[in-house]
This record gives structure tokens, sequence and C-alpha cells, in this order.
């Protein structure tokens, strides 16, 4: 019945030490995360919530605590190492898309391949099945500014499951869309869901908390309410 | 390195260029200048130095050319009449005898004798260089008969007016027509002589003992006559009259010129002093001659061309300083500006060494792509002026390989500082930037 955590953190702590004086960003979190599950991050501003995302998706080290990701401890990696993790086990999606400018939609969705050594040649089937996926089959030689926002960030989710990641990563995916546009992106993100990917998304949007199957609220650096609503949406399932 | 990624790079590095053409563009300059100069300049240094150096081959590097130099003091003395002076000086048939007994390793010795004339046909005249020599003057100095033949033993015995025009000379006369058997008179201040032109000559150096005169199209004229050395001294004598200054003015000058030919130039180093010596012997310390060894020109040229070298070399490499700074100056406000795709790329999981990789082999392409069309346009450049404005220039291999391994070095150099920037910057803050 318990499905295989793939995030386990323990008095997971973030100092900030800006010589002055110290902030406190993280004071100590504690929880898992199932492969499979939907899980949405809320909480108020500073509370927290960008801080620990960072430090889910690698890009940051924890200044005290365990981080394990699949097996491996990384918590303590070196930054060639946790890049490597980055690139082939972590998929990100950014409020701002964020996507290469000179590179065209398929190029886009291929990055992250790239830097695990493989040649766009090669896969260049998957990245436009990808693209189709999330809709862009006729947009695949556009560059980002011929896109719109919501059509970015379909490139984005694209490109955050081009290297079949362990989960992905978002924060406030929909900050900087329309409420139609948002619509369609979490209906992507359910879709994934749907097929069994684990997903981990930084909100203050209620709309977007709802589909999750859990919520986390941080306040003040610390887990304030671990809400699961699972059970109802397992059985709906 | 991962080969087709490293393509990939590349073709990467070329799009982000290409998103700023013009940026790139004058980004590519300094360089494109720096390499284009090192070229041009080294191929014009070359071309002059090729050209000095055949001058001087032609005069043989195993032979020593002595001249007769009017001496600076005990100047003139007079003789006779009130406003004749008259000056003694210069080389004697004597002093040729005696280098062809005395000094070792001597082969050959040509006597020339040389005074400014006139020569005319029909109605054209040109001022011309009269010479007096042996038969063996054409072999000796590396010359070639275009036409009819030159001088011989008989005509030097007989004193016969027989003469040898060189080839401009003998176009500007005749304009056209066959000069060979045709008559020339000669004029000097006091005589003028009916010669038969017998032969047209070309010679290797022409110039190198004579005022230069030019043609229309810039072309170096030897306006010379060849006429045996017995008839010269016949017909003209040895007096050398000059009108100046409302006086008259006599040289009187055996030889002009002896030219000495040795088995070898190291001969010619060894025997140095020797022809000194025995030049030195009738002389009482007048000095009225001078010494031109051309394997000594030679190798002072050759040092000095050395130093011109290395002297370019240092200018090339300030300049290509100056392009690299440049360089180096635009991928910095590049990394800045990219500060975002940067953290992206980190992201999605570039290591920093990636990214180094990047930056670097974008700057690489700036300098490589700089060097190329520097490389093409010096090349441009020297073949229009070696081919259409006929100036010798010689691109050379060894500058345009150190020109394009200086670019490269410059990429390499100015190009780490701004990529390892890029690499060791934060990646959530490199996010985070706007
Ligand atoms: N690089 C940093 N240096 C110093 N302090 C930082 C840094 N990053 C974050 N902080 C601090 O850590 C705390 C948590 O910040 P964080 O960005 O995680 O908040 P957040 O929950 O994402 O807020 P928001 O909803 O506004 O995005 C804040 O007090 C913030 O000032
Ligand atoms: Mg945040």
């Amino acid at each position: 019945m318990a499905k295989r955590s793939i995030i386990q953190i323990k008095d997971l702590k973030k100092v900030y030490d800006l010589g002055a004086f110290k902030v406190q960003a993280l004071k100590g979190l504690n929880f898992d995360i199932e492969e499979g599950s939907y899980t949405a991050i809320m909480g108020p501003s500073g509370s927290g919530k960008s801080t620990l995302l960072n430090i889910l998706g690698c890009l940051d080290r924890p200044s005290n605590g365990a981080y394990i990701l699949g097996d491996d401890d990384v918590a303590h990696m070196d930054d060639k190492e946790l890049s490597g993790v980055r690139g082939s086990r972590i998929g990100f999606i950014f409020q701002s898309y964020n996507l290469i400018q000179q590179l065209n939609v398929v190029e886009n969705i291929h990055v992250p391949l790239f830097y695990q050594g493989k040649d766009i040649s090669d896969h260049y089937d998957h990245c436009v099945k990808l693209a189709e996926k999330v809709g862009l089959a006729d947009r695949l030689d556009h560059r980002p500014m011929q896109l719109s926002g919501g059509q970015q960030q379909r490139v984005a989710v694209a490109r955050s499951l081009v290297n079949e990641p362990l989960m992905l990563l978002a924060d406030e995916p929909t900050g900087n869309l329309d409420s139609t546009t948002e619509q369609e992106i979490l209906d992507i993100l359910d879709e994934l869901h749907g097929e069994g990917r684990t997903l981990v998304i930084v909100t203050h949007d209620d709309a977007v908390a709802e589909r999750a199957e859990r919520v986390i609220h941080l306040k003040d650096g610390l887990v304030d309410q671990d809400i699961r609503k699972g059970a109802a949406k397992a059985v709906a399932n | 390195m991962r080969g087709s990624s490293l393509i990939q790079i590349v073709q990467v590095g070329f799009k982000s260029l290409r998103l700023h053409k013009l940026r790139s563009g004058l980004t590519m300059l300094g360089m494109i200048i720096g390499v284009w100069a090192v070229i041009v300049l080294v191929a014009i240094g070359e071309g002059a130095s090729h050209d000095a150096q055949e001058a001087i081959k032609a005069l043989g590097a195993q032979n020593v050319i002595i001249r007769s130099v009017k001496p600076m003091s005990d100047k003139v003395q007079l003789q006779g009449s009130d406003m004749e002076w008259e000056t003694i000086y210069g080389l004697k048939n004597s002093d040729a005898s005696r280098i062809s007994k005395t000094v070792p390793g001597v082969i050959k010795v040509l006597p020339v004798l040389t005074q400014r004339k006139n020569i005319t046909h029909g109605k054209r005249d040109v001022d011309c260089q009269l010479i007096g020599t042996y038969p063996y003057y054409p072999q000796f100095t590396q010359s070639k008969m275009v036409a009819g033949t030159f001088l011989n033993e008989i005509e030097e015995a007989r004193k016969e007016n027989s003469c040898v025009l060189t080839l401009e000379l003998a176009e500007k006369l005749f304009a056209g027509h066959n000069p060979l058997m045709e008559k020339v008179v000669i004029r000097g201040f006091e005589s003028a002589q009916v010669f038969r032109v017998k032969g047209i000559i070309q010679e290797r150096v022409e110039g190198a003992k004579l005022p230069q005169q030019k043609d229309a199209l810039g072309r170096t004229i030897s306006a010379n006559v060849f006429i045996p050395l017995s008839t010269f001294k016949a017909l003209f004598g040895i007096k050398n009259i000059d009108r100046s200054v409302g006086s008259l003015s006599v040289e009187r000058v055996e030889l002009s010129e002896i030219r000495v030919e040795f088995g070898s130039a190291d001969e010619v180093m060894e025997a140095l002093p020797l022809l000194r010596e025995a030049l030195d012997k009738t002389r009482r310390g007048k000095v009225d001659y001078e010494i031109q060894v051309p394997i000594n020109e030679l190798n002072a040229l050759k040092a000095q061309k050395a130093r011109d070298t290395r002297m370019l070399m240092y200018i090339a490499c300030i300049s290509l300083l100056v392009g690299g700074i440049g360089i180096m100056n635009i991928m910095l406000a590049t990394v800045t500006e990219r500060t975002q795709e940067i953290g992206v790329r980190r992201a999605m999981g570039a290591t920093q060494k990636d990214i180094t990789v990047q930056f670097l082999i974008e700057t690489l392409i700036l300098c490589l792509l700089g060097g190329s069309i520097g490389v093409c346009g010096g090349w441009g450049f020297a073949w229009v002026r070696h081919h259409l404005l006929h100036t010798t220039t010689i691109v050379t291999e060894w500058s345009v390989l150190a020109a394009f391994g200086l670019s490269v070095t410059v990429g390499l150099v100015f190009g780490l500082y701004p990529a390892r920037r890029a690499a060791l910057l934060d990646p959530i803050e490199a996010l985070r930037h706007a």
C-alpha cells in the first residue's frame, strides 16, 4: 500500500549568513514525499518556500539536516555531482518559463539531455513527441520570442520531462499566466500526475493547491500544516 | 569532451553571436585589423627585403666591387691655365693587374670605365652612361643578351666602334625598329663618334651603380651603352669634363670600377685585407676608392630584416592584445546579459566546466572568425599590391600561422576570465536575474 518515498527530509535547516546577522530561512523541516504524489507547498511570502524548493532541486545545499533523494544523500554532494543530479533526476518549471532565447522549441526541450551527453539527432523524435504532448506540434522551430507566455510554459513543461526525472519541481508555474492559460497548464500537470509522475509545486494560488493531493503549509521556516486529501482522490482514481 | 556535443556548442555559439550581429562584428574588428596588419606588414617587409637581396645577389656573393671615389681632402690640383682645375684620382689599370697577381683566390678581374654621355639616332637623343669594359662583362654580371652579341676580343684589340645597348635604351632610341647594325652617335663634351650597334643586353641589376631613370610606367631604365675599353680610351680619353659654376673642372679617372670575382664567398672574406693592402700600396694614404662587398651587405640586410621582423611581432602582439581586451570586455558584458540563461543551463544540469567551455568557445569563434577574415584580407591586399601594383609583396607562411596562433591564444587567454565568471555564478542568483 505505502509507496516508496523518493524524498526524505530530516531536520532540514537553511541559514543565510549575511555577515552582520543570520537569516534562518528554514528552521528544521521533516517530511517525506512519495513516488507519484502531487504536493503543493504554500505559505506566506518569506516563509521559505523557494528556499525549500531550491534545496529539493539540488540548486542549493542545506546548512544542516539530511536530504535523501531516491537512494542518495544529496546534502553533501559537490557542485559537479549536484549538476548531474539536476540534469538527470529533476525537472524544473519556473514562473518566468526561462527558455533559452537563441534556441527553438525542440532545441529548448533537448537542453537537459545535452548536458547528459545525448545528441539532439538521436533524441529528436523524443523531443518532438514531448512538444506534441504539450500541444505545440506546429511550433517546433519557433523561438521563445515568437510564443505566448502559456506556450512558453508548455515548452518548459516538455523540457522538464525530457530526461525522465524522478520528480517535477515547479515554483509558481502559473504566476505569470491568465486564468484560462493557468487552467490549461494545470490540466497538463494533472495529466502528468495521472501518468504517475511525482509533482511538487510551490504556489500562492488555492486553485492550484486544490488539484494537489497534499498541501504543506510553511510558516517562518517551519511546517505549519501538512494536509493530505489523498484518501479521497486515491479512491477516485 | 564528447565530439558531437562540441559541434553543438559551436552551433549554439554561432547562434548566440548571430543574436547580436553588429556587436559581434565590431568585436571581431579588433582581431581582424590586428591579423591583417601582421600579414600585410610582414608581406611588405618581406617583399622589400626580397628585392634588396636579389639586387645584392645579382652583384654576386663571391664578388667584390671597387669604385673610384673623389677624395675629400687634397681635392683640387691647379694646372696650367687660370680657370681650369683638374683632379686626378681613382683606380688605375695597374691596380687591376696588381690585384689579379697578388691577391689570393681571385678568379677574374673586370675593369670598367664610365662617363656620362649623350647618344643619338636620327632625331632621338637620350642621356646615357657610356661604359668601356671587357668582353666577359655579361658573364661576370649575369646579364643576358636579348639580341645580337656582346663585344668581342677582336673589337677590343682593334679598338673598333662597336656598341651594345641596354634593352630599355634601345626601345627609347629606336622605338620599335631593329637597332642591330644601325648607326648611333655618341657625343661627349669634346667629341662625337659614330658607333655601330651590335647587340642588345638586359642587365640583371640595373641602376645599382647609376642614377636611376624611370619610364612612364615607373620601371627603372638602365640607359647604358657598352663599348670596348680600348675604344673608349682612344676616342674619349679618361678626361671627364664637368662645367659647373663658371669654371671648368676636369677629372681624370682611369677606371671607374674594378670588379673582382673570387672562387667563393668565404674566400672574399679572407682576401679583403690583402685586397686593401694591394690598393693602398701606391696611394700614400690617399683614399680615392671604396670597396663594396655584396656578401657583407647581404648579411647586414638579413640581420636588419630579423630586427624588423622582431619589431613587427611586438607591434602585432600589442595590437592583438588591444583586440583581446576588447573581446574580453564584450564577453563580460555578454555574461552579465545572459546571466539568466546561465542559471537555466545550470538548473538543467550544466556543470561549471560546461559553462566555461561554452563561453570559451564563443570567444574562440570570435577570434578565429576575426583571424580568418584578417588573413583573407591581408592576403587579398598583398595579392593586389603584388600583381596589380607590381610591388613585390610576399605573404609568408609563418606570418599567417603566427597571426592565427596569436588570435587563438588571445581568445583563450581573454576568454577564460569571462567564461570562469559565468561558470562560478550562483545558479539560484543567476536564475533570479531578470
Ligand atoms: N540569498 C539569500 N540571502 C539572504 N536571505 C535570503 C536569501 N534567499 C532568501 N532569503 C531569505 O530567506 C527567507 C525565505 O525566503 P524565500 O525566498 O524562500 O521565501 P518564499 O516563501 O519563497 O517567499 P515568496 O512567496 O515571496 O516567494 C526570507 O526571509 C528571505 O529574505
Ligand atoms: Mg519564492
